[in-house]
């Protein structure tokens, strides 16, 4: 029996994507899509940002790169020089999807605009993702990971009590998301493209913005200064809000963190699960206390409940122990974990989540995170590690196009590969 | 001008999700044209109620939150008590006449109501049912519950947002709800594109939890291949690509350059913020340029990358210095003028108000809610040339289109609908009906 395919198996994307995009396309391609991945001679920039095998620089050892590019092939291409576009325009003939990241302007520039594409391809689908989409004011503006979190307002929500840090900066969250996020607006829109022409036969252009992405992603944020007027405070671990709210972050016996929400709020009922689960280990302090029953006094006593015995209870004991020990009993709790940490995680393991990619040219098998949900008819799995710098010119120029080895060396020679 | 087609025209999505994830995947759908029935019970709602958006000076009920209105554009909703075998017939008829299913209940809740996969590939056999739980259907934790924040928390990504030798900072919102929204959406779209070239559904067990993990894969990478952890000096490095001081390895914010980091604008207000990037030497001597080079500018120490990074906190010092006496757009449009990377750090209100290209691009155009009145709302971050997204209905009152649905599209007769709401089947029978109720009553 053959193996079973992905769900976009049958599909082929080209990809002339940056960080900006890298994502999107092992996305589509972990989902089964054959996606080629177009570099300039030499390799994408991307493959000179870290951290690396054994902490060494080189374009072929980014773990980085390595991570965003699984699940496709490479070719290297020279766009700039009319042979090199010549033999995008035969490529561009066979592709379902093209996914670019230039500046705005530059792949028409080439000749490449969606209208002189589709004339030979009707079904094409062209997505290009920038950082702020084609018009606008800032449409040439420069970017970076950092500035997209500051300007799309990720950063003035993530931050720190004054108590904690004083005059903390916002904070932007751990690298990659801005990125993260374009991608997966521009999945969901190609794939929206997709599925229209299997109805309609039809193609089109699309236009993304990272910016735009970024800014819809903050959660409740607009709607509390749309309805409300309000601009929120950054807190420690925990969500932005209008007015300060009860930590729910403490510090556990290893030094480590547990994030603990008290859903609904401190109420009776609350109270006395909170003592319940508490007087397993000792610790409920005077929670049992029936005066708790009444909404008045825990309201009183707030800060004692949470800042004295809640954060002593969590300060008494491992955090992943807190973690389940408050799961089994219904509370939405979680130990705030290192990534080497999550490595270890029994449940990933049952969800067969850790795959062992090959990289045959290392001899070596390394762990990649898999998929991140179970397709019961048609599988999420990467398929390959990325690719070396044209590692696939033979294969698809010669085997595909129908190339010679001769005129692949000729080509090569001429950086046009 | 004839209306331009949808790409999800004719596809019917039937939606028992709440909270944010599940109701951010569907309001994608929606806006990309398919019809989004919103199952819902008020004496198990969650989503509507409590509410910290309604305006100022309006009642706090089930149809007042501003983020619901904003979180549920382009839906219908269908008020209809699942529980009860009245109800659980219902739904069932309106499963046979739809594509995709989304829910993100915790794991067994479908399952003990009757409708697991199986149940639904009885009703509908080519279906397309998403599963949006906290840990999955499968692996020992599947029990466990999740909002984003304990998603984040157990998944990696809160720990490497922060200051080093300081408590994590986090994120400030629920990312994984919009982030588990997202992949919500992705994983209906891609089962729905395999159905349409295959015609088989299937079940998607797709996890919030999970689904933050693989955004960490460059630090997953460190450990499982260089065998390096993330509790190390110097890490996170705050807004930084590197600490200084500290040994120089890559922290995952792309390349380990400087100066990196967020700077204080005029007039010092608490968002009063820019961020500035120096990707090259290039890079630096244009900012040095803008900066007016001043004397420190032009020092031997900051002329290279590596004397940058060596000296940032002195370098982080010395630009702020520059920065505190221009408004952060009007240094923005400085330094993007001279190919130097910067933007501002934008609240909500700087985004809606204050941001140029967002306003160009019509990010937040209004729409009329029957309870909330006009107000704005967010819009798709992409413009598709022929089947553009668009939020074509305002967030659903609770039960608002119970009669289009009941009778309409499952055309039971107006007789069977007044039946229901007397015996509880589409609104609790002791609580009070609102007024567009009575009024699709008579």
């Amino acid at each position: 029996m053959s193996e079973p395919r992905g769900p976009l198996s049958g599909l082929r994307i080209l990809e002339l994507a940056d960080e900006k995009g890298q994502f999107c396309g092992k996305l589509l391609g972990d989902l089964g899509a054959d996606v080629i991945k177009i570099e300039p001679p030499g390799g994408e920039a991307c493959r000179h940002v870290g951290p690396f095998l054994d902490d060494i620089p080189h374009p072929e050892r980014s773990l980085s790169f390595w991570h965003y590019n699984t699940s496709k092939r490479g070719i290297t291409l020279n766009l700039e020089i009319a042979d090199g576009r010549a033999l995008f325009q035969r490529l561009a003939e066979t592709a379902d999807v093209i996914l670019e990241t230039f500046r705005p302007g530059f792949l028409a520039s080439l000749g490449f605009s969606y209208d002189t594409l589709c004339q030979s391809n009707p079904g094409l689908i062209l997505c290009s993702l920038t950082p702020f989409g084609q018009t606008g004011p800032w449409r040439d503006y420069l970017s970076s990971d950092l500035l997209h979190m500051a300007a799309g307002g990720e950063m003035a929500s993530c931050g720190y009590d004054e108590a904690d840090v004083p005059n903390a900066p916002p904070i932007a969250p751990g690298g990659g998301n801005a990125w993260h996020m374009g991608c997966h607006f521009a999945y969901i829109s190609i794939m929206a493209a997709l599925v229209y022409r299997t109805v309609s036969g039809q193609g089109q252009f699309i236009d993304v913005s990272i910016h735009e992405a970024c800014a819809l992603t903050t959660e409740a944020a607009i709607a509390n200064y749309v309805y409300r007027g309000e601009v929120l405070l950054r807190q420690t671990g925990r969500h932005h809000a209008a007015a300060p709210t009860n930590r729910t972050q403490f510090r556990a016996k290893d030094g480590t963190y547990v994030t603990a929400l008290i859903t609904g709020g401190l109420n009776p009922r609350n109270v006395r699960n909170l003592a319940s689960l508490m007087d397993h280990y000792g610790m409920a302090d005077d929670l049992n206390d029936p005066k708790y029953q009444d909404p008045a006094v825990i309201a009183a006593n707030a800060s004692h409940i949470i800042d004295e015995v809640l954060a002593n209870f969590i300060a008494s004991l491992p955090a992943e122990e807190v973690y389940h020990a408050a799961q089994e009993r219904g509370f939405t709790w979680g130990a705030v974990r290192t990534p080497e940490a999550v490595l270890q995680d029994p449940h990933l393991q049952d969800r067969g989540f850790w795959k062992p990619v090959e990289h045959p040219e290392l001899s070596r098998s390394f762990t990649y995170p898999g998929e991140v949900a179970i397709y019961s008819d048609s599988p999420w799995r990467i398929s390959r590690r990325a690719p070396l710098i044209g590692e696939h010119n033979r294969e698809i120029f010669c085997t595909e196009l129908g190339l010679s080895r001769g005129e692949l060396s000729v080509l090569a020679e001429s950086r046009v590969i | 001008m004839p209306q331009q087609p949808r790409a999800l025209a004719n596809i019917r999505v039937v939606d028992f999700s709440w909270v944010r994830a599940g109701p951010w995947a569907t309001r994608w759908l929606g806006a990309l044209g398919a019809e989004i029935i919103k199952i819902e019970w008020p004496e198990s709602e969650r989503g509507r109620l409590p509410s910290t958006t309604t305006p100022q000076g309006v009642e706090v009920n089930l149809n007042t939150s501003g983020n619901f209105a904003d979180t549920n554009v382009n839906k219908k909703s269908l008020s209809l008590n699942v529980r009860s075998p009245k109800g659980l017939e219902i739904v069932k008829r309106l499963l046979a006449i739809s594509d995709i299913v989304i829910e993100n209940f915790s794991s067994r809740v479908l399952r003990n109501w009757g409708l697991g996969y199986e149940q639904l590939c009885e009703i509908k056999p080519d279906i397309v049912y998403v599963s949006m739980s906290g840990y999955g259907h499968t692996g020992r934790n599947h029990h466990y519950t999740t909002f984003g924040p304990v998603a984040q928390s157990v998944a990696g990504l809160t720990v490497l947002s922060g200051l080093p030798d300081r408590p994590p900072a986090g994120w400030g919102w629920s990312y994984m709800d919009d982030t588990g929204g997202m992949y919500g959406a992705m994983c209906a779209l891609t089962g729905l594109y395999h159905r349409n070239m295959t015609g088989k559904g299937q079940h998607i067990d797709l996890s919030q939890m999970v689904a933050s993990v693989p955004m960490n894969g460059p630090a997953l990478l460190d450990v499982t291949v260089n065998g390096r952890g993330s509790a190390r000096p110097g890490f996170p490095p705050g807004n930084r690509a590197h600490w200084p001081g500290t040994p120089l390895v890559n922290n995952y914010r792309g390349p380990t350059v400087a100066p990196h980091n967020a700077y204080r604008t005029f007039p010092g207000g608490y968002n009063d913020w820019c961020v500035i990037v120096c990707h090259s030497d290039e890079e630096w001597h244009r900012l040095v340029e803008v900066m007016g080079a001043p004397y420190w500018a032009t020092t031997e120490k900051f002329a290279t990358l590596t004397g940058r990074l060596e000296h940032q906190d002195e370098l982080d010092a010395h630009i702020e210095t520059w920065s505190t006496m221009l408004d952060k757009y009007e240094l923005t449009k400085r330094c993007q003028a001279a190919g130097v990377r910067a933007l501002p750090v934008q609240s909500a209100e700087d985004r809606v108000e204050h941001d140029p290209q967002l306003r160009e691009r019509q990010m937040y155009l209004p729409i009329d809610h029957p309870a909330l009145g006009v107000h704005k709302v967010q819009n798709a971050p992409f413009k598709m040339s022929q089947t553009p997204a668009a939020n074509h209905l305002p967030a659903p009152m609770i039960g608002q289109h119970t009669r289009e649905i009941v009778e309409g599209l499952l055309g039971l007769s107006h007789e069977d609908l007044r039946a229901g709401f007397d015996d509880g089947t589409f609104w609790p029978t002791k609580r009070p009906r609102f007024p567009y109720m009575e009024e699709m009553l008579q």
